[in-house]
């Protein structure tokens, strides 16, 4: 047998190999060619299968693929005299794999190994199989008996973390754990342990456990040399030593850490922690999201006796001190910031004085005020304060600030310091100022950047130039003057400044998100698309920062840059998703055992991710209204997606499922804390810096409404387009057999979509009566879509139910149909008639003015589409059959008049857009910069921005350097001013293009009709 | 204020302060999983006060005979918290691990010709060119080789400059 085995099924190397190499280097047809010869000789070889499986699969050729691997599955299942290699199956793997097909690939494992039990090859290929499945129950299986048959460690550790596996992301209970530690404990027993991984993973599974003892004896004996890292060991120690509640000994090994790393900032947390028997930083840290921990430090106010306390807080202030003289790198912050904190819980306990706490965070200002960190460092500290006592703080920072000398650069630091603590933290009440001051504030630090602008002359253009964060503070103060002010010149001056930055140094991811945002504010939303791509957002970072410009980007009609955002991201969640379970292997492979649960657990997260759902129901709709002008290619796309049905499961899922949120909420500006908000659009509420409170449950629920109503849609279109031509064909054959399952279908969802507003099936259908008297109290803008689609589905069923008459049998149009019509006419209407044609017009407005045509008006377009084509003959049945158009004249009534109605709708928005066109550009920029001329104002916007233009008028090369002075000199405010506006007519234009495309589908039907 | 940790696959969701940078590169998933499946010990991040990640370096340990050792495959800094020595730390500790647990022989790493900054710091942390790799950087740019002699390599001969450049085809290791 062993003999044969170089030769795969039988087969010699040398012959195979040509088709390796071919494949390798995509050389299918040349590859296909050489399987074709060798399947010549060996008709039923199932690796000569297996390989043009391969080959065809490569090619593209999935279904051809499909039906010759299933062939060489089974020439292997029924040769019973026939050698299982591992080389065939693991071809026939990747084969069944790139097919999506893992459970054949498993059964073909399977039955090798039940075949030839003791073969450790196969039996890998087994475990492997399982792996990619999650089948983790098998997989622990698999790797006992693969532990049994060559005693290694490693599979012994394979099992182990199976079953970990299946309690920690499966349904296991926490018992099967017991076996665990038995089995690892008998291991240990006979053969020790030879690798740190596996002794990681013995300690996790007595913690689980809650066996911190025992984790700590085995960490203290033999074993725990396995671990190199010393601090790694320590720190294991010292958590294990806290959980178990001797919190004494748990702070001798932090005392121990810190002595060895004094910057180590968590150790002293661990350390504090510990002297003050509080484990809320370890009991905390399971409940926490570990994407999002919390900025602010977990504890309680201790138990302790006042005693007790006083004393801990004094052995821990003696050793800080003694941390403090000892460290002679200047560099080292950790023991400064101890003090404060230390100040901190005092403060909590109610026994500290706010002088002291304040004193600590002088002192720290004094020795790092000038690092771009001092701000985030001491943020927790300073929310200790009452507002009075933030703003005596500030004072006694820039008195101290004043005293200080330092060189140029180090004294810039600590003035940024001071304004971003000025913004960011301490005049929470900065309405308090006047608008002067709040302004006099800006042209201050827009005056620093300039005049420090000399210092970075050298530097290079890689490197972050010294005051750069004075902008993007500058920028922010300047929103919020516009968000008191609703003065729009603040906004253009705060998008002046970026622009301006950005001329100096295009590298600056923040101006860059501040800018995107102003700009999508603007609705210049091609240009924030720009700055989004300049950012280079890929892989993984997409499912951070995605939702900086994809929800502007979902209801915009930018559909080709949408798609490709969309089909970016899917591409990237899908293909790891793929890939994952094999990397796990590689983990297993490699005895890193600690990183498999964290693989799986990674995955899991990711495919929970609400971002992940959103994008997914999101990709077909914008497909569904790509195509929304022509019924036939909207049913192909439909066909394409099960018609629907597949996006209806997952609206049934969504409930159960708990979504993960894991944008980088911290990199968005201070106005749009989440995706939800956004303070610009409501009325100013006098705080300058907004709390991100992110209320992930709230969130949750609605975004998990929103996707269960979302994946309705391509369900209730493909419905509603069949509903539409069955009305017609019960006219044509009256006693013919119309399946009621469509007209049941659509309206037990129109059931539940009445329920997102708020409605059982019949009050909605009484609401949408009520319509017609004019009563429309229950809409408002943020559910108008949504009603608007469900009149669109109710009017498309009623077409085939018949359920909903008209009280006077004689008007001409049904109902609902003259109820949709006139609703979507006066919205449409409204929206443009209250909008004049300038840089400022509320862009929500517009946003709702294109969901309504390239949502509910197209799928209503649709329906008259699909009713349309049922009564018109197809050309081949023209002669015999005739027209039924006239035969339902309320149909055709509303067909005709409808058709109209919508025409001349279309043309007033398209008249509309238009309007915007027509001002000339020059026009248009200096409009905008008009905002910012003071023309002997003292007040409002443009204070900043004249700062600007004499600075550029005014540098000289010598002063800011060649690179830096010809950045300058070439950028142009009104080009930037120019940008915004051609920003938004870009929007507009393809919006425009997409209402054309509507008359366009809206005449060839009138065409249609008048020749019937 | 720096608690240096292993890098887990959590952090991917974090580093966006750090990977925004233009120059730092955002790999694609396989990437940074095979590093943490087969060399965790190589992929490390800083952490600082609130929990906000400072920077992180990754690489990994290779190589047969003297030629076995450490590369930093990328170090990289959040802008929040450069010019405070912490690239130093992280360099540092991959140092260590390659020579104290897998006692390699050097530590190297590749760094474009024309990134001035990033080369003056490798070099002040005892790094030295040891030679150019021509067109290194997707074809277009050249990149150099930068190396460190760890204790094992006694003579220092990992260090010693070689005298033409090379071309990429011709490098040992990817």
């Amino acid at each position: 047998m062993a003999s044969k085995f170089g030769f795969a099924g039988g087969i010699p190397e040398r012959k195979v190999r040509p088709i390796w190499d071919a494949i390798d280097s995509r050389q299918f047809k040349n590859a296909l060619k050489h399987v074709t010869t060798l399947l010549a000789k060996h008709p039923n070889s199932p690796y000569a299968l297996a390989l043009k499986a391969l080959v065809l699969e490569r090619m593209g050729k999935s279904d051809e693929a499909f039906s010759v691997s299933l062939n060489a599955k089974d020439h292997l299942f029924s040769n019973d005299s026939l050698l299982i290699d591992d080389l065939t199956l693991s071809t026939l793997q990747i084969v069944f794999q790139r097919l999506d097909r893992l459970d054949l690939a498993t059964e073909c494992y399977e039955h090798a190994c039940g075949k030839f039990p003791n073969k450790m090859e196969l039996m890998m290929g087994l475990f492997n199989c399982y792996v990619r499945e999650y089948s983790f129950v098998k997989q622990q299986q698999t790797a006992i008996k693969m532990y049994k048959l060559a005693g290694e460690e490693k599979y012994l550790l394979w099992s182990v973390c199976s079953i970990q596996l299946q309690v920690l992301c499966g349904n296991g209970g926490d018992k099967l754990l017991v076996l665990a530690e038995g089995l690892l404990k008998k291991h240990v027993g006979s053969h020790s342990l030879h690798e740190p991984e596996a002794l990681m993973v013995y300690i996790s599974i007595l913690e689980q456990q809650a066996k911190f003892g025992d984790a700590l004896e085995i960490l203290s004996g033999k074993l725990g040399s396995l671990l190199m890292i010393k601090v790694d060991k320590l720190r294991m120690q010292g958590r294990l030593l806290a959980l178990a509640g001797d919190y004494t000994a748990a702070a001798d090994i932090f005392h121990k850490i810190l002595e060895s790393c004094p910057d180590d900032w968590e150790s002293f947390l661990h350390y504090l922690g510990c002297l003050l028997e509080d484990g809320s930083i370890w009991f905390d840290e399971a409940v926490n999201d570990p994407v999002h921990p919390p900025k602010f430090v977990s504890c309680k106010v201790s138990h302790l006796s006042d005693e007790q306390f006083d004393c801990q807080i004094s052995i821990a202030s003696t050793f800080i001190r003694k941390l403090q003289t000892d460290t002679v790198d200047n560099s080292i912050r950790c023991p400064y910031l101890a003090t404060i904190e230390i100040e901190r819980r005092r403060h909590l306990r109610g026994k500290g004085n706010d002088n002291d706490l304040m004193d600590g965070i002088v002192q720290y200002f004094c020795r790092f005020g000038h690092l771009a960190c001092f701000t985030s460092d001491v943020e927790m500290f300073v929310e200790v304060f009452t507002t009075d006592k933030k703003a005596e703080l500030l004072e006694k920072l820039m008195k101290n600030n004043d005293t200080l000398s330092a060189s140029p650069t180090k004294t810039l630091g600590l003035s940024i310091s001071l304004f971003k603590i000025k913004q960011q933290l301490l005049l929470g009440d900065m309405f308090k100022s006047s608008e002067n001051d709040v302004e006099a504030s800006c042209v201050q630090m827009f005056e620093m950047y300039c005049k420090n602008l000399p210092l970075s002359k050298d530097l290079d253009p890689q490197e972050s130039m010294h005051g750069e964060e004075l902008l993007s503070v500058t920028c922010n103060i300047l929103v919020q003057l516009f968000w008191r002010t609703k003065n729009v010149g603040y906004l253009v001056e705060a998008v002046m400044v970026l622009e301006f930055g950005l001329s100096i140094r295009r590298y600056v991811s923040q101006y860059k998100i501040l800018l995107l945002h102003l700009y999508c504010h603007f609705g210049a939303l091609s240009v924030a698309h720009e700055w989004y791509k300049s950012l280079d957002v890929k892989n993984i970072l997409m499912e951070s920062m995605l939702h900086h410009i994809l929800p502007q980007m979902l209801v915009s009609p930018l559909w080709i840059e949408l798609n490709s955002l969309l089909k970016d991201y899917l591409k990237f969640m899908d293909d790891h998703f793929r890939e994952s379970a094999d990397l796990t292997f590689l983990a297993y492979h490699h005895k890193n055992y600690s990183k498999i649960i964290e693989f799986v657990q990674f995955k899991d997260r990711l495919q929970r991710s609400s971002l992940y759902l959103m994008a997914r129901v999101e990709t077909p709709i914008l497909q569904l209204k790509q195509n929304a002008d022509n019924v036939e290619d909207e049913e192909g796309i439909l066909q394409n997606m099960k018609c629907g049905s597949h996006f209806l499961e997952l609206s049934n899922e969504i409930g159960s499922k708990s979504l993960t949120f894991n944008e980088d909420l911290e990199s968005r500006p201070w106005w749009t804390p989440t995706v939800e908000k956004n303070y610009l659009l409501g009325p100013f509420q006098g705080i300058s810096y907004c709390p991100r409170e992110i209320l992930t449950k709230e969130r949750e629920t609605s975004l998990k409404r929103d996707i269960e109503k979302k994946s309705l849609l391509p369900r209730m279109i493909y419905l509603s387009i069949q509903s539409a031509s069955l009305s017609i064909k019960e006219h044509v054959e009256v006693n013919g057999s119309v399946t009621p399952d469509i007209t049941l279908e659509l309206k037990l969802l129109l059931e539940r979509f009445a329920q997102f507003l708020g409605f059982s099936l019949s009050e909605a259908i009484e609401v949408v009566k009520g319509f017609s008297n004019g009563e429309r109290s229950v809409i408002s803008d943020s559910n108008l879509i949504d009603w608007l689609n469900f009149i669109v589905f109710l009017n498309a069923w009623n077409l085939s139910s018949h359920e909903l008459v008209h009280p006077d049998r004689n008007e001409r149009r049904p109902i609902i149909w003259n109820i949709l019509d006139s609703l979507l006419e006066k919205h449409i209407l409204e929206k443009v008639r209250s909008m004049e044609p300038q840089l400022c017009s509320p862009w929500s407005d517009i946003q709702l003015l294109m969901q309504l045509v390239t949502e509910p008006l197209a799928w209503h377009g649709l329906v008259i589409q699909s009713c349309l084509r049922s009564c018109l003959p197809s050309s081949k049945k023209k002669k015999k059959s005739g027209s039924s158009y006239q035969s339902s004249s309320n149909m055709a009534h509303a067909i005709t008049d409808s058709v109209q109605q919508l025409s001349l709708l279309l043309e007033d928005v398209m008249k509309w857009i238009s309007e915007w066109n027509k001002r000339p550009e020059d026009e248009n920029a200096e409009g905008i910069l008009s905002l910012l001329r003071k023309d002997g104002h003292t007040e409002g916007p443009g204070r900043v921005f004249h700062i600007l233009e004499t600075f550029i008028s005014s540098m000289s090369n010598a002063d800011v350097g060649d690179r830096i002075y010809h950045s300058l000199k070439s950028w142009s405010p009104a080009d930037v001013a120019r940008k915004m506006m051609t920003g938004k007519l870009k929007v507009l234009m393809e919006f425009s293009t997409i209402c054309e495309s509507k008359l366009k589908l809206l005449q060839s039907l009138k065409q249609q009709i008048a020749h019937v | 204020m720096t608690t240096i940790r292993r890098f887990c696959c959590n952090d991917l969701l974090r580093f966006t302060n750090v990977n925004l940078d233009h120059l730092t590169e955002t790999f694609n998933m396989s990437f940074y999983m095979t590093y943490l499946a087969r060399w965790p010990d190589y992929f490390h991040v800083a952490e600082g006060p609130g929990n906000r990640i400072m920077g992180y370096i990754m690489g990994k340990v290779e190589g047969q005979g003297e030629s076995w050792h450490g590369h930093v495959t990328a170090v990289t800094v959040a802008p929040e918290y450069r010019r405070q020595q912490l690239a130093k730390k992280l360099m540092n500790l991959l140092e260590d691990i390659s020579d104290n647990i897998d006692k390699a022989y050097f530590v190297d790493l590749f760094v474009r010709a024309s990134n001035a900054p990033a080369i003056k710091m490798y070099e002040k942390l005892g790094y030295v060119i040891y030679r150019r790799v021509l067109r290194y950087y997707s074809g277009e740019e050249d990149g150099l080789d930068m190396r460190k002699a760890l204790s094992r390599d006694v003579e220092k001969k990992s260090i010693i400059p070689l005298k033409r450049p090379i071309t990429p085809d011709e490098l040992e290791y990817d």
